[in-house]
């Protein structure tokens, strides 16, 4: 109740900042469109050239790629960490945080909340309905509350890594850190991680888990038998993926060694 | 029970080893080799409840990190130490309900909206009830003349209005043990006495225990009945100001401006037999010095009226220059240094 | 009396000749050329000193290959050529330009907009160096670094697992690396025209991200431009991306040979030429901005 009570208060304090910069508002939603739409051009450029690929239909791929913007909208919009090493360790704020009564990880999530974020997952959707009607796919009783579960853990397993992959930065010393090389390798969740060869499915399976946000939980929608099984393992791995990360992370705080002197 | 309590504290950074050269650079690529270094070795102090103490040392004596392990922002590497009844690191987030912390070169408040909303917000975070909150601030606010500040955005703020800002967000939540980074740092003669005279008030009514690092003797002399010194990371120094004062203070300095050209020998002369020692730059000014144990008066007395005197500036020494000097003192005074520093153990406060 | 000191080493530097103010110039101009390589070098260090970055680059990049080889695999299926590319073809093509991207990335960009941010850029434009150059050449250094300990490693690591064939002719080997060097030059060139533009817009972090993706997509990192639609990949000839991963991808694999060399590495050298256009222009706006209007 109490860190609901504080999502909404800086929810309010985000929308106050925002209205002073409302020009930046609409550049950053702006963007984050046109990222999403060159990543749906390379999906339709690759159908141009072959007709399925490793047995998956243009609309099935497109339609994980819907899915797979669901969950990444909802964790960008909670979880945003880009700048975590310079802002909270090289200049200090860590400090501030640590000293107020809530949770410090959970401070940090909400002092960056970013809610335009989840326009891209209202587009995810869009992009599931519409090839999902192309594709003739049923709509069951059970495919809303599994759709809101999937989209809950995936975004808990990318929550995971990369709390695991920021907290690093209390270890090393490293400025930038490795987080924006993780971009691309995310996305490779999203078409059929059976195209790749063991090494890389086990990979993106179980150590940087990104076919869970993607193709594994899609499957399901898309009735791909072969991969229910796995789509009903991504709570699990969410939950534990999230452990990891909460794990590390209070480890790191302990070593954390403040800025300056 | 002391509100601070602090035994054989110490905090070892690693600090990496680089390898010079490009060789090295590339050796340091495979294998690195670290460096220890202690900025605080074993101190223990004991600060009891409603005690305004200064805490003071050169810039990387130890301060800062003794300071972020006493609020629960650094673990320390071994020791033990209370703050309030808690262990900081440990259960930080009920430990920090109890204390306020300001530090002076960095902002608790969102730059971007204004100074209330910042309180509001932060009145949910450490869980004030409204009433409590509602009472609090407009006694912060009347008694720091906040008023018309309170829905400008902090960008839009002086430092001065800003300092006194942070001073509310920090004690909105009424804690029992405050800590001050250097509070007046970069602040005008008068917001600082202001702040000063806030912070003794508040000591007085609420009984709050504060603890403060800060470069300006006159903070101290203002507000603390005690005195800890650091330097390398050890405490050479706990007990009065006063005492530190007569030990180490060099003296103070009094600057003559003169209407009429005036000859050092001849102001050597009026103070003939006091131990004091006379420099000039030119004839219009010069500028005495006095040791500790003389009065300022007295060279007054016997200087006014026997010359043309159109100014009189008295400079006291800082704290830096208390510590300064207590290097300088060199290895004959360093026997004494060693018998002062012992008794800190069981005293705990002079 | 600003131009004097951000451009250091222009004539403007001392209007007294004769031979002292000669010799002066000479030694100042050696200095400044010494510090130029410095930023090459303490870049190239300060790489070296992290290295868990460079573990996991080393890794990542391996894997980028590896996922880009076997997605096109999967797309080739049966098929034996695309967009004029063979399988095998495709296979260098994509571990070269991972590997190129290696050399020419870098974030200067966001070093520049941050430097803007936080207003440290004020003290960089009054120092007696060029500010731009300066960072181009931070920007070679880390380059370089990734070219040694990266690109080198890791190409012999993709032609362990893959089955990459390099060339044997010499000139597509000279003509890839000169057209590498130009794609770092290009890259870089656009990363500071988006960098300089957060003197002009609120927040770029937008736009930054924007000029990421595009670039990776239309330089045919991603997608060979030849297997876009006709339309697009007529479009994105007339754009400066191809120069940086297409054209030298096109040499090293023998899709281009010969005279061919020469043409497309022109279309590099006249994109650099008109890059700089709009990066001087921008250069002089910030600085004017800085100095008259104070921020």
């Amino acid at each position: 109740m109490y860190h609901l009570g504080l999502l909404s208060e800086y929810l309010k304090n985000y929308m106050k900042t925002r209205l002073t910069y409302r020009a930046d508002f609409w550049v950053e939603v702006l963007s984050d469109l046109l990222f999403q739409a060159t990543n749906l051009i390379f999906i339709f450029v690759i159908f141009m050239h072959t007709n399925s690929l490793a047995g998956w239909s243009q609309d099935e791929v497109v339609f994980v790629y819907g899915f797979f913007m669901v969950p990444w909208g909802v964790f960008a919009c909670f979880v945003n960490m880009w700048n975590f090493s310079e802002r909270y360790i090289v200049k200090g704020e860590m400090d501030r945080i640590l000293t107020r009564p809530a949770h410090n990880l959970f401070q940090i999530f909400l002092e960056n909340v970013d809610p335009p974020s989840l326009i891209g997952s209202l587009i995810g959707l869009l992009i599931m309905a519409v090839s999902g009607l192309n594709l003739g796919l049923p709509f069951e009783w059970w495919t809303i509350p599994a759709l809101i579960l999937l989209t809950i853990s995936a975004a808990a397993i990318y929550m995971g890594i990369y709390t695991t992959l920021t907290a690093l930065s209390f270890f090393s010393d490293a400025p930038t850190g490795i987080i924006p090389l993780m971009y691309n390798i995310q996305s490779y969740g999203r078409y059929p991680v059976t195209i790749y060869n063991r090494v890389i499915q086990v990979l993106l399976t179980w150590i940087l888990p990104f076919a869970f946000v993607g193709v594994y939980p899609a499957g399901l929608f898309l009735q791909r038998e072969e991969m229910t099984r796995m789509a009903l393992l991504t709570p699990v791995m969410g939950a534990i993926f999230v452990s990891i990360g909460l794990f590390v992370w209070s480890r790191g705080v302990r070593k954390y060694k403040g800025a300056g002197s | 029970m002391a509100a601070i309590d602090v035994h054989d504290l110490r905090k070892t950074f690693k600090v990496q080893k680089n390898r010079g050269g490009l060789k090295g650079a590339f050796v340091d690529l495979f294998k690195r080799e670290y460096n220890e270094v202690t900025a605080v070795k074993d101190i223990s102090f004991q600060i009891p409840e409603g005690e305004i103490c200064g805490y003071i040392g050169e810039n990387g004596a130890g301060k800062s990190t003794t300071i972020k392990m006493l609020t629960g922002i650094l673990v320390p590497t071994s020791g033990r130490l209370t703050v309030g009844g808690y262990v900081p690191y440990e259960e930080r987030e009920k430990f920090v309900r109890n204390i306020g912390v300001v530090f002076g070169q960095r902002s608790q408040l969102w730059w971007d909206i204004g100074v209330i909303e910042s309180f509001e917000l932060l009145r949910k975070v450490y869980r004030v009830e409204e009433a409590d909150y509602k009472k609090r601030l407009d006694e912060l606010v009347e008694r720091l003349e906040l008023q018309e500040l309170l829905n400008r955005p902090v960008r839009k703020l002086s430092l001065g209005q800003r300092m006194r800002c942070e001073l509310v967000a920090a004690l909105l939540h009424n804690p029992s043990i405050v800590f001050l980074d250097e509070p007046t740092i970069g602040l005008d003669i008068v917001v600082k006495s202001e702040i000063r005279s806030f912070l003794k008030d508040m000591n007085r009514e609420h009984g709050t225990t504060i603890l403060l690092t800060t470069h300006d003797l006159q903070d101290i002399e203002a507000l603390c009945s005690r005195v800890i010194m650091l330097d390398d990371g050890s405490i050479i120094y706990d007990g009065g100001l006063d005492e530190l004062k007569q030990r180490w203070g060099t003296g103070r300095e009094v600057v003559f401006q003169f209407g009429t050209a005036t000859k050092l020998n001849r102001l050597e002369l009026l103070t003939e037999g006091m131990p004091v020692k006379w420099t000039a730059e030119n004839n219009l000014g010069a500028t005495v010095w006095i040791p500790l144990e003389m009065n300022v008066s007295d060279v007054l007395g016997r200087v006014v009226g026997q010359a043309d005197i159109t100014d009189i500036k008295i400079i006291e020494t800082n704290t830096d220059d208390i510590v300064r000097s207590i290097y300088q003192s060199g290895s004959a005074n360093k026997a004494e240094e060693a018998n002062l520093a012992l008794p800190r153990e069981g005293a705990g406060h002079v | 009396m600003f131009n004097a000191l951000s451009d250091a080493g222009s004539p403007q530097g001392g209007q007294d000749a004769g031979t002292e103010g000669q010799e002066f110039r000479r030694t100042e101009r050696r200095l400044l050329l010494e510090a130029y390589f410095d930023f090459i070098r303490i870049r190239f260090l300060t790489m070296l000193a992290y290295r868990l970055n460079y573990y996991t680059g080393i890794l990542i990049y391996s894997l980028n290959i590896g996922v880009n080889y076997f997605t096109w695999k999967a797309i080739y299926g049966q098929g034996e050529s695309l967009g004029g590319f063979t399988a095998a073809q495709m296979t260098t093509y994509v571990a070269v330009s991972w590997m190129a991207r290696a050399f020419y990335f870098n974030n200067l960009d966001r070093e520049i907009s941050t430097d803007i941010r936080d207003g440290s850029i004020a003290i960089q434009f009054i120092r007696p160096y060029n500010y731009v150059l300066a960072k181009m050449m931070q920007g070679l250094g880390e380059g370089m670094f990734r070219f040694l300990l990266f690109m080198i490693p890791g190409m012999a690591l993709a032609m362990l697992l893959f089955p990459v064939h390099l060339p044997h002719d010499p000139a597509a080997w000279a003509g890839f690396l000169v057209m590498l060097f130009f794609s770092f030059l290009i890259n870089s060139q656009i990363n500071i025209i988006t960098g300089l533009l957060a003197f002009f817009v609120e927040n770029n972090e937008g736009l930054m991200r924007m000029k990421r993706v595009v670039v990776d997509l239309f330089s045919g990192l991603i997608i060979p431009i030849s297997l876009f639609p006709g339309w697009l990949s007529s479009i994105l000839k007339l754009l400066p991306f191809q120069a940086i991963t297409y054209l030298p991808g096109s040499v090293f694999t023998g899709r281009v040979q010969g005279v061919g060399i020469w043409n497309v590495f022109g279309i590099q050298i006249i994109w650099f030429a008109v890059l700089l256009i709009p990066l001087f222009w921008l250069y002089r706006a910030a600085r004017q901005r800085l100095f008259v209007q104070g921020g």
